[in-house]
């Protein structure tokens, strides 16, 4: 039993403890392999598709073995102490939001460590300890706090800093929140209690003075009915002092080697007051006991399901950072890429930093979009690349996602801010080269998949159909208004201006319609034959045929609210993968 | 003099030595330039809705309208893009009210009181060539430089508001005041490409590659650019051949040379990319 704390010991059966203990270590274990296998297996982009699962697990190991042995160890080490420690890179963007990471990392690191792995580590570092000595009290109390101070903070910050952007989903994370709520709070009520508990007191003294008399421990009994907080319903203070007196000799003769005065705990002992008028009626219930179960078992609980929860970022980020630290970008081979990208579904904080700096954060909120965000943007990722997106059958969901992937501007603020140091960037052109291939790929190369006639067929064919709500007013006022096109005098001047028409003569990239012919159509009432045409989607936006156009037509103007309006109504005739 | 420095998405992701040669040059000429957090220009928007292109751009206008500031951007799409956002404001009330009620949600508001103005014409107007050419210390002699302005620069005049679009100077003339000497070419005027890239790659390469063509055969070294779009396309056109046939050069590189800048601070030894390789 040499895991667990004395007070474990004492309280519960062997088998039981060790039982729970390496069946949740076991599930942690099997989980944790589990879900970083993924980092191995998951294919985002075609060039991970194209490298094998062993030149992966060969990357690992030389990216491993130069790590280690290479120029950049001290780099690394660097990188383990600022980046993973003390969460450098929150701390340059959100301070914070650090701090509230930075004190549930080392509060609950320190809680393990001094408290949860007591026999192993505190007791060997620390000879004299006793979880009920000074300053152990405080520290454990300080700890705890730490941690509640740091998900509040969190909280808050979210609550503060809230965008009016649809926040990515944060599975399981309410959920851990409340369970290590719940792993805290029962430590402190634990403690609490056993500082108010008559019968804890009984317990000990019969151990240590050998008698459970309350008449012969009145002495002692008043002493830390006074300054030890136990609550006896059978005392009163003030005590005579030469009855204190007594007290305290008989304290310091049994009880001082182990027991500072608990006040110094600053949070169970208040509550200790506040538990002592029923204290009485928890000492019949023994809730020392069931107290304790619940607080270990919900730390095995959190344990085994560790892998599977929010908290699995406490594994994967710290080695995505280190990862990033082992060598530069560059440097990656294909195979290396192909892990580094699949490791990033599982290290996102889901913290929206990317989100709130987004420059297409504006679009993505006046188009209804949230796959246009980053956070939302890796989820989806993630989700083509386990075929989840593709299974979830529903069409709107893909094309919503390829319009966030290909509206990206590839700004790379995401990539600067993350906390987490992904590479955003190169998992964006990772998942725009899986988008293409299953069938979604940007609305330029969807279209030209059918030549312009084609695509005026089948909005014929679907005319009635469907009801999507006609754009026109609000997003092409200008090939909607007679006035904008009508006094088109087809004198050609737009089509002999134009570059596009010129080098795709010249280039054999024929377009099928020239910006005059265009105008053409618009005046002949056939809009509908433009939308799909090569020559509103390669229109190049110079504007020579505007700045030239004898009559003052917006040309080009006009050939931008024909993509849009194209992207609009030849989707909504379009299903997926056909045409691809 | 004060302006908010719009940087767009392409200078600090993929061109960081446009920034900083833009901020190297614009101190020494005694200009402050404020960060303010700007979105997209709107530009890739205006293939999916105008408004959507419209609320974002007027959002950036509106966020320098909170400081005060007129905005200064060193990139031609992005300068075209919000002046482009402005003209459909102005033109039209009823978008004018659906964009308002966009931006109200954030608390901020679009009067058109903050001016969009491109780093070029505020070099050779707003601070002027007397001052710029008091400032040059080591001309360039002898640099024969091919000047590409950019479509979004120039057109739709009306819009842009920035020079004869058929016959425009004010390069030129910032070109001649760091000694270099702009050539004439053909093409001048004509679109680099980019736009198509990524719709139409072969056809964006071969608009790029007939531009540089015409930039060489009229005898110039190098390009001279004033938009991080032109300066990337005309470089990765030429990627792949044995070596660059000629090189582009932005403008305030070029001016911060005859200024006497160090190639450090112009980012003459910058990487490409700061993202990759960090
Ligand atoms: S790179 Fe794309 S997703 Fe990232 S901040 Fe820029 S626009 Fe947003
Ligand atoms: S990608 Fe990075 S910044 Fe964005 S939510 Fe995930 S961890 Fe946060
Ligand atoms: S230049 Fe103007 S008037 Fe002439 S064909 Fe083109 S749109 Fe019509
Ligand atoms: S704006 Fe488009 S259609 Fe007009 S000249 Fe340029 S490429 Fe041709």
């Amino acid at each position: 039993m040499a895991l667990a704390a004395t007070s474990v010991k004492k309280t519960m059966p062997h088998t039981l403890f060790h039982t729970a203990l390496y069946a949740s270590l076991a599930l942690c274990v099997l989980g944790l392999l589990w879900r970083s296998s993924a980092w191995f297996r998951v294919r985002v982009g075609p060039d991970a598709r194209a490298v094998t699962l062993s030149q992966r697990l060969g990357a690992l190991l030389r990216g491993t073995a130069t790590a280690l042995f290479g120029a950049r160890v001290l780099h690394i080490l660097g990188a383990c102490f600022l980046d993973v420690l003390l969460l450098r890179r929150l701390f340059a963007r959100e301070k914070p939001r650090w701090l509230g990471h930075l004190l549930i990392l080392a509060g609950f690191t320190l809680l393990l460590l001094m408290h949860a792995f007591e026999a192993l580590v505190t007791v060997k570092l620390f000879p004299g300890y006793e979880s009920t000595l000074a300053p152990y009290l405080f520290l454990r109390n300080l700890f705890g706090a730490m941690v509640v101070a740091g998900i509040a903070l969190l909280y808050f910050e979210r609550w503060r800093r809230r965008t009016g952007l649809v926040s990515v989903r944060r599975p399981m994370a309410a959920a851990f929140a409340v369970l290590l709520g719940f792993v805290l709070a029962t430590g402190y009520l634990l403690e609490a209690h056993k500082i108010a508990s008559p019968q804890a007191f009984y317990r000990m003294a019969k151990r240590y003075s050998g008698t459970t008399d309350p008449g012969e421990l009145m002495p002692l009994r008043a002493v830390w009915a006074s300054e030890f907080g136990v609550a006896f319903d059978d005392l009163k203070e003030p005590f005579a002092s030469n009855v204190m007196e007594r007290g305290r000799q008989m304290h310091d003769a049994d009880c001082a080697g182990c027991h500072a005065k608990p006040a110094s705990a600053f949070v169970s002992y208040p509550v200790s007051r506040l538990l002592a008028p029923v204290t009485a009626l928890l000492d019949k219930g023994r809730a020392d006991i069931w107290l304790l179960y619940l607080h270990v078992f919900a730390c095995f609980l959190g344990l085994a399901t560790l892998p599977f929860t929010r908290f699995f970022h406490a594994v994967a980020v710290p080695i995505s950072l280190l990862v990033n630290a082992s060598a530069p970008n560059r440097a990656f081979s294909a195979a290396g890429r192909a892990s580094r990208r699949a490791l990033a579904l599982d290290a996102c904080l889901r913290c929206g930093i990317c989100d709130a700096h987004c420059s297409v954060a504006p679009l993505a909120r006046h188009l209804g979009n949230p796959y246009l965000l980053p956070s939302h943007k890796l989820v989806a990722t993630g989700a083509l690349a386990n075929g989840r997106l593709l299974r979830s059958g529903r069409e709107s969901d893909g094309f919503r996602v390829a319009e966030g992937a290909f509206l990206c501007t590839d700004c790379g603020r995401c990539t600067n801010d993350c906390p987490a140091g992904l590479d955003l960037e190169d998992l964006w052109q990772a998942g725009r080269g899986d988008l293409a291939a299953a069938g979604l790929p940007a609305p330029a190369q969807w279209v030209r998949a059918l030549p312009a006639l084609a695509w005026a067929e089948a909005l014929e064919a679907a005319a009635g159909q469907h009801t999507a709500t006609d754009p026109d007013a609000s997003c092409a006022p200008l090939s909607a208004d007679r006035r904008s096109f009508s006094r088109c005098v087809q004198c050609q001047t737009c089509t002999n201006v134009c570059p596009v028409v010129a080098q795709s003569i010249a280039a054999d990239h024929r377009v099928d319609l020239t910006p005059q012919k265009v105008m053409n159509l618009l005046r002949l009432g056939l809009r509908d034959l433009t939308l799909g045409s090569r020559m509103v989607w390669d229109c190049a936006t110079c504007y020579q045929c505007q700045e030239n156009c004898p009559e003052g037509l917006r040309v080009t103007d006009i050939m931008c609210e024909l993509r849009a309006l194209a992207a609009h109504r030849l989707g909504a005739v379009r299903s997926w993968k056909a045409p691809s | 003099m004060k302006y908010a420095l719009f940087l767009g998405c392409k200078i600090p992701s993929r061109l960081p030595a446009y920034e900083l040669s833009t901020r190297a040059v614009l101190l020494r000429l005694g200009v402050t330039l404020v960060d303010l957090e700007f979105n997209c220009c709107g530009y890739p928007a205006r293939n999916v809705s105008r408004e959507a292109f419209v609320v974002a751009a007027a959002r950036n206008l509106a966020i320098a309208e909170r400081a005060g500031l007129d905005v200064l951007t060193p990139c031609t799409c992005c300068f075209g893009s919000l002046r482009h956002a402005i003209s459909f404001l102005e033109e039209d009330p009823e978008l004018r009210s659906r964009v308002s009620q966009a931006l109200a949600v954030e608390g901020i508001a679009w009067s058109g009181k903050t001016e969009v103005e491109h780093l070029l014409p505020v070099l050779a107007r707003t601070i002027g060539v007397d001052a710029l050419g008091a400032a040059v210390r080591a001309p360039r002699a002898g640099l024969r430089v091919a000047a590409q302005y950019g479509c979004h620069a120039l057109r739709p005049s009306n819009v842009a508001r920035f020079d004869n679009p058929l016959a425009p100077t004010t390069f030129e003339t910032l070109i001649r005041l760091t000694g270099a000497t702009p050539v004439d070419w053909p093409r001048q005027l004509d679109c680099c490409g980019d736009p198509l890239h990524e719709s139409n790659a072969p056809l964006s390469e071969h608009i790029a590659r007939a531009k540089i063509a015409d930039a060489k055969a009229s005898g110039a070294e190098a390009m001279c650019t004033a938009c991080p779009h032109c300066h990337l396309r005309f470089d990765s056109a030429q990627a792949g051949s044995p070596k660059p046939s000629i090189r582009s050069l932005l403008y305030t590189q070029l001016l911060g040379l005859a200024m006497g800048l160090d190639e450090k601070s112009l980012g003459l030894e910058c990487p490409e990319s700061p993202i990759r390789g960090r």
